[in-house]
């Protein structure tokens, strides 16, 4: 599929501390791009990159084909834009915070219908924006972002702060800006959940780098499910399924052994006859999150332990 | 692209009291001068009994001078603040417009506003000595001088005044410095840009100032919008 935006190398360096190192990135067209990565990790500073707000100390940055620093203003028209929390100026209403930013983009005035429309601010549009609750806000930063007719819509941290129902709201609008509009979406996000179901690729940063980039499924790959078994005695189960060639682990009271279905009914039949009663036998899976988590405390460990070594 | 640059900038300080502070200024001046004139008729129409609307020109010059520096930086604070508290700038730098323009656009915003102060005061000043009874016999180029020439030899306070307040997000610092400048630009060196607008210099004349005030305007003015264009954007 064809990349709608790439980084090669992009690095941005702050004294001699590299808070983005070296991160390539392909968002495919058509693709909702979830970037993800723990507070500080570098998630704004890509994004302000991405959008010539910053200078990046190395590296480029193609959107649409072209580079982004020769074009900037050719590729801005394409990109709508929601960095952080959203900019709207209080005093004014929707409708005007709107016209505000549709005179600079030279956009039609039945624009303005249409976005409120979008986002679902209609009944909401004369009333003075600093009354807005955090999700209207942020629906109108989306639609001021979707005035340009985006082909590409990055969106940052736009679901931060919001309670569930409004998460909710932003996601299904995420996600039918996708599908109805074709329109190519980078959401960033510190949680995974957040963007789970809407995101159909996944980039992980984690310290300034991106420690993971592909489709969603191959993240979800990952999540290798167990199966933990409860009974009379631990001690005892564990040296039998271990003696008879099946891998397993200890954790506390629970023995965990890999979700394959000969291997379980092996095991039962196999402490059945060693008369060891069973409790309880359940499946673990492994939730995005979990993964998420592991594959950025790696990354920490990593970062660590040759930290460790450069000093001894 | 100015044309809307300007009426986005105009939307913007709709229903803010923006306006009201452009209005404010020369009013207060004409407000002082009536009462400086009410209280003391007869000895400052005797005073100037030669030319009278050359005494009340000059009167007023004398407060007008220190209110259109504290205007500058009360309007250069205003209109840079609105973008800080939305944190707008990130979203307006990250429209398809050239960062110069944007510049541009805030400087032309406030040079408008500037000199719509500057008319009104040429006004009131007309309304205050025809009401005082000094009649019609006016000069308008002193009139004219006296409201205009001060605010090109202020220009290079306008941009540093407008540079500072942009550039920086907390205002204490350029609005110190533009107060400051107000109080006592009269009684600082002559090199200094705050004692321009005062238009006195060793050759008492007053368009050496008005040239200089262009010119290093000018020059600050594009420095400015050469650093507000490298600059990151991280607020």
């Amino acid at each position: 599929m064809e990349n709608i935006l790439t980084a090669n190398d992009l690095t941005k360096k702050y004294k001699s501390d590299a808070v983005v190192n070296r991160i390539n990135l392909q968002i495919p067209r058509g693709a909702v791009y979830g970037f993800l990565g723990p507070n500080g990790a570098g998630k704004t500073t890509t994004i302000r990159m991405l959008l010539g707000l910053i200078k990046p100390s190395h590296g480029s940055i193609s959107v649409f084909g072209k580079d982004l620093r020769k074009n900037r203003i050719e590729a801005l028209k394409e990109i709508g834009a929601l960095v952080e929390n959203p900019s709207y100026y209080g005093h004014l209403n929707a409708i005007e915070n709107l016209e505000v930013y549709r005179v600079l983009r030279k956009a039609p005035k039945s624009k303005i219908k249409e976005v409120l429309e979008i986002v679902g601010l209609e009944k909401a549009a004369k009333k003075k924006v600093k009354e807005y609750s955090l999700g209207m806000k942020q629906r109108l930063g989306i639609a001021i972002a979707l005035l340009g007719d985006p082909k590409l819509l990055i969106l940052d941290e736009p679901t931060n702060g919001l309670d569930p129902q409004g998460i909710l709201e932003i996601r299904t609008l995420i996600k039918s800006l996708a599908k109805e509009r074709g329109i190519t979406i980078i959401v960033s996000s510190h949680l995974l959940s957040e963007i789970d179901q809407m995101a159909t690729y996944v980039g992980i940063i984690s310290k300034g780098r991106l420690i993971f980039q592909n489709r969603i499924e191959e993240l979800r790959r990952f999540a290798s499910a167990s199966v933990s078994f409860t009974t009379s005695s631990p001690e005892e189960t564990f040296k039998h399924i271990v003696s008879y060639g099946i891998q397993a682990y200890r954790e506390e009271e629970k023995i965990m052994v890999e979700a394959e279905d000969e291997a379980i009914a092996k095991v039962i039949s196999l402490l059945v006859r060693h008369g060891i009663s069973i409790y309880r036998v359940e499946e673990n899976k492994k939730s995005l999150e979990d993964i998420f988590l592991d594959l950025i405390k790696e990354e920490g460990t990593n970062v660590q332990s040759t930290f460790k070594s450069r000093i001894s | 692209m100015y044309k809307a640059l300007l009426k986005a900038e105009f939307l913007k300080i709709k229903r803010k009291w923006i306006w009201g502070l452009v209005f404010l200024g020369p009013f207060g001046v004409i407000a002082l001068e009536a009462l400086n004139f009410g209280l003391r008729y007869d000895y400052l129409t005797d005073l100037y009994k030669d030319d009278l609307w050359k005494g009340l020109i000059g009167e007023a010059n004398m407060l007008s001078v220190f209110a259109l520096m504290l205007g500058a930086t009360l309007v250069a604070s205003l209109i840079s603040s609105l973008e800080h508290q939305s944190t707008s700038w990130k979203h307006l730098l990250s429209l398809p417009l050239s960062k110069t323009k944007i510049f541009m656009g805030k400087f032309s915003l406030a040079f408008i506003l500037l000199t719509t102060s500057c008319i009104l005061l040429a006004i009131g000043i007309v309304i205050l000595g025809i009401s005082l009874g000094f009649g019609t016999d006016i000069s308008i180029a002193l009139l004219l001088k006296t409201c205009f020439y001060p605010f090109l030899a202020a220009l290079p306070v306008v941009a540093l005044q407008l540079w500072l307040s942009i550039v920086l997000n907390n205002q204490a610092l350029p609005l110190a410095i533009g107060i400051v400048g107000s109080i006592f630009g009269g009684a600082l060196p002559r090199w200094t840009i705050w004692s321009w607008p005062s238009l006195s210099n060793q050759w008492d004349k007053p368009i050496i100032n008005v040239c200089l005030g262009i010119v290093v305007g000018l020059i600050l003015l594009g420095f400015s919008t050469v650093h507000f264009t490298k600059k990151d954007v991280n607020s």
